[in-house]
């Protein structure tokens, strides 16, 4: 049975497990390549002209996978383990879905139990529960070793001599390098080390308190916070801060506030980029040497 | 007592400063929403913000140019929208512009008001309930006000005599202080409205759906209610002030969303639900078209978007979207509408026949 995972927004919130779980299960993974200007110019079209630029791209990645799998995965996710709640434009993303597409769509609603969410996608593929529950556990284990992976790397990046970048940003930002024109590569380019800060657990931040900036009641704000706290109290000095966001996000407008206000607090350089469909690749440029400048 | 103001809330605003006064504050009420009140706000708040919070933003300026430093706010009401953090980042953009102010969190809970209030007066909560309970009454005064205006515009014999009387009620229910002008006032601008002559004939009804806070102030939707009156459309909406408080209280949002299963399967915050719900609502009955307004980017209403597009062509009932913000104009604004208009009496004349 072939199951399509687009390679956009929510897969990157959990790139291992949905992946892992549904291999165990004994699907074939049909994976959307990674972004490209089709895909892209396709979700413009399909998707709502005020809607976020994450939004469009992820648009654009379903009705390539449309008609080239048996089920669409596309999970509703609500609230994570920690009782925070994703996105409110997440909450739609099925339903939406359906409108467009000619595909069956393989859903089930994530509210804080990851293993009742397995069962219920477990389920409506047909598979026995001894087999899900085996599918559920490989797939953590598998998940957390990458944690600790993407951990020890990130360490040894903040060894390195060069002067330090902090990127935050939601993760389908981050690691889609189309989205982010090559953001990472751009500043190796310019001799500087990208950091990203999607590597550091949430366990280790979990405890933090930090005054003065209401308790956010989505998982990313309370996430960016708490790390970038956690970073720029560390021990290894950071020397800059970027902060990427799509055009019309919604919950980074709220949020780039306090981000800013945190790390002025500790009087490090900050840039905010916005991206969209019509950002120019010159002017990004430019804006990052004048940043790499003034570190 | 300290002086306090609280951001504007369409009609309902001078009632609320009468409300307020009788609870024995002093109240400044927020200017009204004019070009240069967007200008400032939006110049003053974060550029990727929703259109609500630049206008608020723009009327607690100018009510603190008058002294003032306390400000009401309720909150806390619509899900996971941004609404939530409204009290946070305007304060801390004052502070920043060394305006220190201190905001007046409501949660949207009967008992939480009434506690708060409870503490700020030190009047008892008798007291307060039955005023909260005489609010209430008269919010269904101006929503009553409201509807007959819907009803009498495309109606009328004398072109823009019904606006003229809701305009003097608007602005005289500004000025007035106490419950007992109140009442005067109640029953001057019905014996108006009951004068009014106007034709029996049918016209075509657009329903009103969207984002609560541009649905419910004219000022907001550059008054979009009387240019489709003046167009020879009746209006109709449900999503009012008293639709919202009772749908905190009686928890319908439970039956709304059985009612849109199909095409929806969770929230997603604000009134994206109730928006689909009034327009499968609206397409059932004698409805001749539907418009969702919107603040731009506003994140409920853009998630349901699509799901309104689809049941417009499931149904072939006409459908526009109007979104806002600090930087929409009129001329094209009333462009767009004329066209929905003319759309919309071609939908009921081939209805009819």
């Amino acid at each position: 049975m072939k199951v399509g995972i687009p390679r956009s927004l929510f897969y990157f919130k959990r790139p291992v497990f949905f992946e892992e779980f549904l291999k165990n299960l004994g699907c074939e993974i049909v994976f959307s390549p990674e972004t490209n200007k089709l895909i892209l110019e396709e979700g413009t079209k399909i998707s709502d002209p005020e809607t976020c630029y994450a939004i469009k791209i992820f648009f654009g990645h379903v009705i390539f996978l449309d008609k080239k799998c048996d089920y669409l995965f596309l999970p509703l996710l609500k609230k994570n383990e920690y009782g925070f709640e994703y996105c409110p434009k997440f909450f739609g993303l099925p339903d939406l879905a359906k409108t467009i597409l000619k595909t069956k769509i393989l859903s089930a609603v994530f509210e804080g139990d990851l293993e009742k969410f397995s069962f219920q996608v477990g389920k409506k593929l047909k598979k026995e529960k001894s087999k899900i529950k085996e599918a559920y556990l490989r797939a953590l284990s598998l998940e957390k070793e990458n944690e600790k992976k993407r951990y020890f790397s990130f360490q040894e990046r903040m060894n390195s001599p060069l002067k330090k970048v902090l990127l935050i940003s939601h993760p389908y930002n981050l690691y889609d390098s189309f989205v982010n024109l090559q953001i990472k590569e751009r500043l190796e380019k310019l001799n500087l080390e990208p950091l990203f800060f999607q590597d550091i657990p949430y366990e280790m931040v979990k405890e933090r308190e930090i005054k003065d900036i209401p308790r956010f009641h989505w998982e990313f704000g309370e996430e960016m916070v708490k790390k970038l706290d956690f970073v720029l109290k560390g021990e290894k000095r950071i020397d800059g801060v970027i902060e990427v966001s799509s055009f019309a996000c919604g919950c980074d407008a709220v949020l780039k506030e306090y981000l800013e206000m945190i790390v002025k607090s500790f009087q490090i350089p900050f840039l905010y980029l916005i991206l969209d469909e019509q950002t120019g690749e010159a002017g990004y440029q430019t804006r990052l040497e004048a940043f790499a400048d003034s570190l | 007592m300290e002086k306090i103001t609280f951001p504007r809330i369409g009609n309902y605003s001078g009632l609320l400063k009468i409300f307020l006064e009788e609870l024995g504050f002093e109240v400044v009420l927020p200017e009204k929403t004019t070009s240069k009140v967007i200008f400032e706000g939006s110049k003053n708040s974060p550029e990727m913000f929703c259109f609500p919070f630049k206008v608020n933003m723009g009327s607690y300026l100018s009510a603190l140019e008058k002294g003032v430093r306390k400000i009401f706010m309720i909150t806390a009401s619509c899900g996971s929208c941004r609404l939530r953090y409204y009290a946070q980042v305007s304060k801390k953009i004052l502070e920043e512009k060394d305006l220190p102010v201190e905001f007046i969190i409501f949660d949207q809970n009967f008992f939480d008001i009434i506690k708060k209030l409870n503490q700020l007066t030190k009047k008892s909560s008798l007291k307060i309930s039955s005023l909260i309970l005489l609010f209430l009454k008269e919010i269904r005064f101006i929503e009553k006000i409201e509807r007959i205006g819907f009803f009498l515009r495309p109606r009328e014999v004398e072109k823009g005599k019904t606006d003229k009387i809701l305009d003097d009620f608007f602005l005289t229910l500004e000025k007035i202080n106490s419950l007992k002008e109140l009442k005067k006032v109640k029953k001057e601008v019905l014996e108006k409205l009951s004068q009014v002559p106007f034709e029996k004939k049918k016209f075509p009804i657009v329903g009103i759906i969207g984002e609560f806070y541009t649905v419910i102030d004219p000022e907001v939707n550059f008054r979009v209610e009387k240019k489709l009156g003046e167009l020879g459309l009746e209006v109709h909406r449900d999503l009012t002030l008293s639709y919202h408080l009772l749908k905190r209280i009686f928890f319908t949002d439970f039956f709304i969303q059985r009612k849109v299963y199909p095409y929806l399967k969770s929230t997603v915050g604000g009134h994206g639900r109730d928006a689909i719900f009034e327009m499968l609502k609206y397409s059932k009955k004698n409805f001749s078209g539907i418009l969702q307004l919107l603040p731009f980017s506003c994140m409920p209403e853009v998630t349901v978007r699509p799901i309104l597009l689809k049941i417009h062509q499931k149904t072939g009932i006409p459908f526009l979207s109007l979104s806002f913000d600090e930087q929409t104009a009129q001329a094209g604004l009333e462009t767009r509408l004329e066209a929905f208009a003319d759309v919309v009496k071609n939908y009921f004349e081939k209805r009819k026949s």
